[in-house]
């Protein structure tokens, strides 16, 4: 006889925290144990009837206002007001004299700065790219396509948002030919982010999710035979990834785009 | 370039998570305006500690600090709210499993929002942060642990009693006669 189970226990296999041979072990005395399905089952129904009708209280919009201003830069200092030249000094007028100069070294400081940010970020694109590209083969080498399979983004996102500390789109793809398989959490930029998988007739597609800041347009990129795709938007940055062919490859990018945009 | 790094990081830390940190100082405080208070000083202190967050787990790094923020403000404003909680190691033993009665299950299934909404207002601030983080926030124990300064295993208990507490409270509120829980919500807490 298996020793009785406590509520602490049922509770946290109902949360999925116990580790995998308590929660394998619980699994199967389910089948046999009409008694404790019960329980189990009362307490699902208790979380369930928590989560669908309990408030939610979503930050109202002058509070959200008022901490985004937090976050905004500090507003630049303020122009000086125009007056009249023969109110400065002549040692003031004499700098003046030197602005045009002056505002050149600036923008070309300026122009340096810029150029120098485009180049890291080209080579940061690319870095990304070939750790994306490893992802993506790694996984179809070992199989290891899913961490949570199912083809119903229901199941997904929280599966995802509770592994996470963001809660990423899971968007559904109405394409012909276009399977969803799940999602996986994966280590990517020094950082975890989710990967949704989908199946584009015999490829695999990839597709991470991150926070970053920030708006781009789509940029398709190939290395090595692989198509990769990115661009941020609404505060997450999307890599796509996966060999299908080209055409193929900006549809399914572009319908991942739309969807995420219908969330 | 620390201002502008810092600015960065509220922005990616703190503005996506601000939802579920109005969330959970709305159910500790139990009151809009409170709630609001305790956020918005929550995010001064947040552009404050940038330099203590260590890059993981933005969400449970940034709740903590609301959670501290509750408490401290509650301290302050509703004493008596937060009175030292010891729940002991078995308090969650005192309630008994799950009644594994049909009736009881299609009761707990039944209460209306109010009737939730209410039950969960009601229990001691230590179960109710555990059990909103949990079921609303959808929020693994570790970081609850973490949140909620307390180790695993009293996430655990608390839960477990949470849950208790808060089916017992559902299966008297399905009942005709109600008590106590009704009379001090209409008006809010004052």
């Amino acid at each position: 006889m298996a020793p009785e189970l406590d509520t602490r226990q049922l509770n946290a296999f109902i949360d999925g925290e116990l580790d995998l041979h308590s929660q394998l072990e619980i699994e199967a005395r389910l089948v046999h144990d009409a008694g404790l399905r019960t329980q189990v089952e009362a307490l699902r129904g208790l979380r369930q009837v928590v989560m669908r009708h309990a408030d939610y209280h979503a930050a109202p919009a002058a509070l959200r206002a008022r901490i985004e201003a937090l976050g905004a830069p500090p507003a630049s200092a303020p122009a000086p007001t125009p007056r009249g030249p023969s109110a400065w000094p002549a040692a003031v007028q004499r700098w003046f004299a030197w602005r045009p100069l002056v505002a050149s070294f600036g923008v070309l400081a300026v122009l340096t700065v810029a150029l120098n940010l485009a180049l890291l970020q080209s080579g940061r694109d690319e870095a990304l790219g070939q750790e994306v590209i490893a992802s993506h083969v790694r996984a179809t080498l070992t199989q290891h396509l899913v961490d949570v399979a199912s083809s119903d983004h229901h199941t997904v996102k929280p599966w995802l948002s509770a592994r996470l500390d963001f809660s990423p789109p899971v968007p559904e793809l109405n394409l012909p030919g276009s399977t969803f398989l799940g999602g996986r959490v994966d280590y990517l930029d020094g950082r975890p982010v989710a990967v949704l998988v989908y199946r584009q007739g015999a490829h695999i597609v990839n597709s991470f999710v991150w926070p970053g800041a920030g708006d781009s347009r789509i940029a398709f990129v190939s290395q090595r035979g692989f198509h990769l795709a990115h661009w941020s938007r609404g505060g997450m940055t999307h890599w796509v990834v996966s060999d299908v062919s080209p055409d193929e490859f900006a549809t399914v990018v572009h319908a991942i785009d739309h969807a995420d945009e219908s969330h | 370039m620390t201002e502008s790094d810092d600015l960065r990081r509220f922005e990616i830390l703190v503005i996506p998570h601000l939802d579920a940190a109005y969330n959970l100082a709305r159910w500790l405080t139990r009151n809009d305006q409170d709630a609001q208070d305790v956020v918005q000083d929550a995010s001064m202190r947040a552009m404050r500690y940038f330099g203590g967050f260590r890059g993981d787990q933005a969400r449970a790094w940034w709740l903590q600090i609301v959670r501290h923020t509750c408490y401290a403000w509650l301290k302050e404003n509703r004493p008596a709210e937060v009175v030292a909680f010891d729940d002991g190691e078995d308090a969650w033993r005192e309630l008994a499993a799950p009644a594994a009665d049909e009736p009881h299950a299609i009761a707990v299934r039944n209460a209306d929002r109010a009737q939730i909404n209410q039950a969960i207002a009601a229990l001691p601030i230590a179960y109710r942060e555990v059990l909103v983080l949990r079921e609303l926030e959808d929020l693994p124990y570790k970081d609850i642990a973490r949140i909620a300064d307390i180790p695993v295993g009293t996430v655990m208990s608390r839960l477990a009693r949470a849950r208790g507490l808060l089916r017992q409270a559902l299966l008297h509120g399905a009942r005709p006669v109600l008590r106590t829980v009704a009379r001090s919500t209409p008006g809010g807490v004052k």
